[in-house]
């Protein structure tokens, strides 16, 4: 162990995972201010959202658009709340910060991070860093034998697939589809507004619907068969008691009952549950002109040369919070199977908490003792550098 | 003499107005756009007046003088290009392959699938005027009544 602990923020379009890296575990901040109906007059800028006793119909103010960190004010009044004292106290002069930001990362973007840090935070040192390189780095200090590593990051805004042959990303390989969770839970909202209740209010309500009540099938045409069936044949059936903020805080899944009861409000959902994060596998189902997951994977497996085509496949690691919808990992394995040559193992990884993986990695790079003097960039660089320095040490 | 044998819903298709391939496609694109959107409703403060005879409470006289260098109004001017603009700018100074826009996934290879846009289960039948799909005609009716050519774009 080097003596200083690092302070990690994976900047997430939709939580912050936030902490020092002497912390067991990163604390998760919604990355949004938020607007209630039920008290005007004041915002709920990230974690506040916990004091909020009437939760429906918030509006929803976020610093991401598509992926990318467009709204910097935004983002700065949910920094400076992420960093004070009641929530994760630090101080940048002499805590060195690794800070995460997406692939692709626009040049401007890159550079406002740069100013930001340096000379609103005074950051003595930083590191600007991919979350899918920091996953890598936390799935090789597991695996230290593997040659080449496959991430898979599912996350709000889209889904990136990654491959890293001998700790090194292969940028012109990554591709993305543009489905995430934040489409996922719009898409939701749309099917259940027309279908029985108008909920296209209710973002947040809905988004806990979907961790909830949602799950990858099996077999999706079977489950389809299965939805269609009346009485005790169909097991998918379910409702979902809404929560109505005096007596329910948060709703909850329930199997259907034959007497109505007057005083909750309901949803029934069939085959909801699955056909949402069905669209990880088949985007083409809402017309999106892209490949599904499984498909994708053994897209960018087969563009690699041969010989690392195994590794890749015996080394995969999903990663982000849309990963965590039950059955998802074997759905995918069953995909992965049908596709991949029989010859050759395939293993996945799926880590207990995909959301706090990449933080994890940040924990991993602050017990190696090079990696500051190698990786990060002073204040004092930047000062006599600038962003040249930047643009050179940071690979993003 | 024996009655020619046809479709009703055919034959009342003919008289109505059927969307061109051209509108389909922009109907498609909006629907998915919307996928995108943050907030379906208008922001519920955005009628409040703040009035000035509150009193602006201040934890500690520090406050004041820690006030940051740079306010708010810095940031919106400092930092006011939108998606597309970034978009278009990273054309011109990284137009060479690993980019946002070649990191795209292709398009799938498996045939489409369709599901009724009522009901969500596998279709079979597509609505002569608009394009969607269905699966029976309780479903059809449902799709007349509500969204067929309800919202053109």
């Amino acid at each position: 162990m080097s003596g200083k602990p690092f302070f990690v923020l994976d900047n997430g379009a939709y939580t912050l995972k936030l902490g020092k890296t002497s912390e067991e575990k990163p604390k998760l901040i919604p990355n949004a201010i938020m607007k209630a109906k039920s008290e005007r007059r004041r915002l709920f800028v990230g974690s506040d959202i916990d004091e909020c006793r009437d939760a429906s119909g918030l509006y929803y103010i976020l610093p991401f658009q598509k992926g990318y960190l467009i709204n910097w004010d935004t983002e700065k009044t949910i920094w400076d709340h992420a960093f004070s004292k009641n929530c994760c106290p630090v101080s940048f002069p002499d805590t060195p910060l690794v800070f995460t930001e997406p692939l692709f990362n626009f040049q401007p973007l890159q550079e406002g991070a740069n100013e930001i840090f340096f000379e609103e935070y005074d950051c003595c040192h930083l590191l600007r860093i991919n979350s899918v390189d920091l996953s890598q780095i936390k799935y090789q200090s597991e695996h230290p034998d593997s040659k080449a590593c496959l991430v898979i990051d599912c996350g709000y805004s889209f889904t990136h697939v990654v491959p890293y042959v001998l700790g090194k990303r292969k940028s012109d390989l990554i591709r993305r589809i543009e489905v995430g969770g934040k489409l996922l839970t719009n898409h939701l909202k749309d099917i259940i507004s027309y279908r029985q209740l108008h909920v296209m209010d209710e973002t947040y309500v809905m988004n806990q619907v979907k961790e909830d009540a949602c799950f990858v099938a099996q077999e999706f045409m079977t489950s389809m068969a299965e939805a269609q069936r009346k009485g005790p044949a169909n097991s998918i059936l379910k409702e979902y008691v809404l929560p109505d903020f005096t007596s329910i805080r948060r709703g909850y899944l329930r199997d259907p009952k034959s007497e109505p009861e007057e005083s909750v409000q309901l949803l029934r959902l069939n085959n909801e549950r699955f056909s949402v994060p069905e669209l990880l596998f088949h985007p083409s189902d809402i017309g999106l002109p892209q490949m599904g997951l499984a498909e994708l994977i053994m897209h960018v497996i087969n563009e690699c040369q041969e010989d690392i085509q195994p590794h890749l496949l015996r080394n995969l690691v999903l990663t982000g919070g849309s990963t965590m919808f039950p059955g998802f990992e074997q759905r995918l394995m069953k995909d992965l199977r049908a596709l991949a040559p029989c010859e050759y193992q395939i293993k996945i990884t799926m880590p207990s908490d995909p959301i706090g993986y990449a933080w994890q990695g940040g924990k991993v790079l602050s017990t190696n003792a090079k990696a500051l003097k190698e990786k990060f960039v002073s204040k004092q660089q930047y000062e006599e550098h600038g962003h040249t320095i930047c643009a050179e040490k940071f690979d993003i | 003499m024996v009655a020619e044998r046809e479709s009703g819903r055919l034959k009342e298709a003919s008289q109505k107005r059927v969307l061109d391939e051209a509108s389909r496609k922009r109907r498609a694109r909006k629907a998915l756009e919307a996928l995108e959107q943050d907030n379906f409703h208008d922001d519920p403060h955005a009628d409040l007046v703040m009035s000035k005879k509150v009193p602006k409470f201040q934890e500690t006289l520090e406050n004041k003088k820690k006030r940051s260098k740079r306010t708010q109004e810095w940031f919106k001017m400092r930092f006011r290009k939108n998606f597309a603009q970034l978009l278009e700018e990273s054309r011109s100074y990284r137009p060479d392959s690993p980019n946002y826009q070649s990191a795209l996934a292709p398009p799938s290879k498996l045939p489409d699938r369709h599901f009724c846009a009522v009901c969500g289960f596998p279709s079979s039948y597509t609505c002569v005027q608009c394009g969607a799909r269905y699966c029976s005609v309780r479903c059809l009716g449902t799709h007349q009544d509500t969204r067929c050519l309800k919202w053109t774009a």
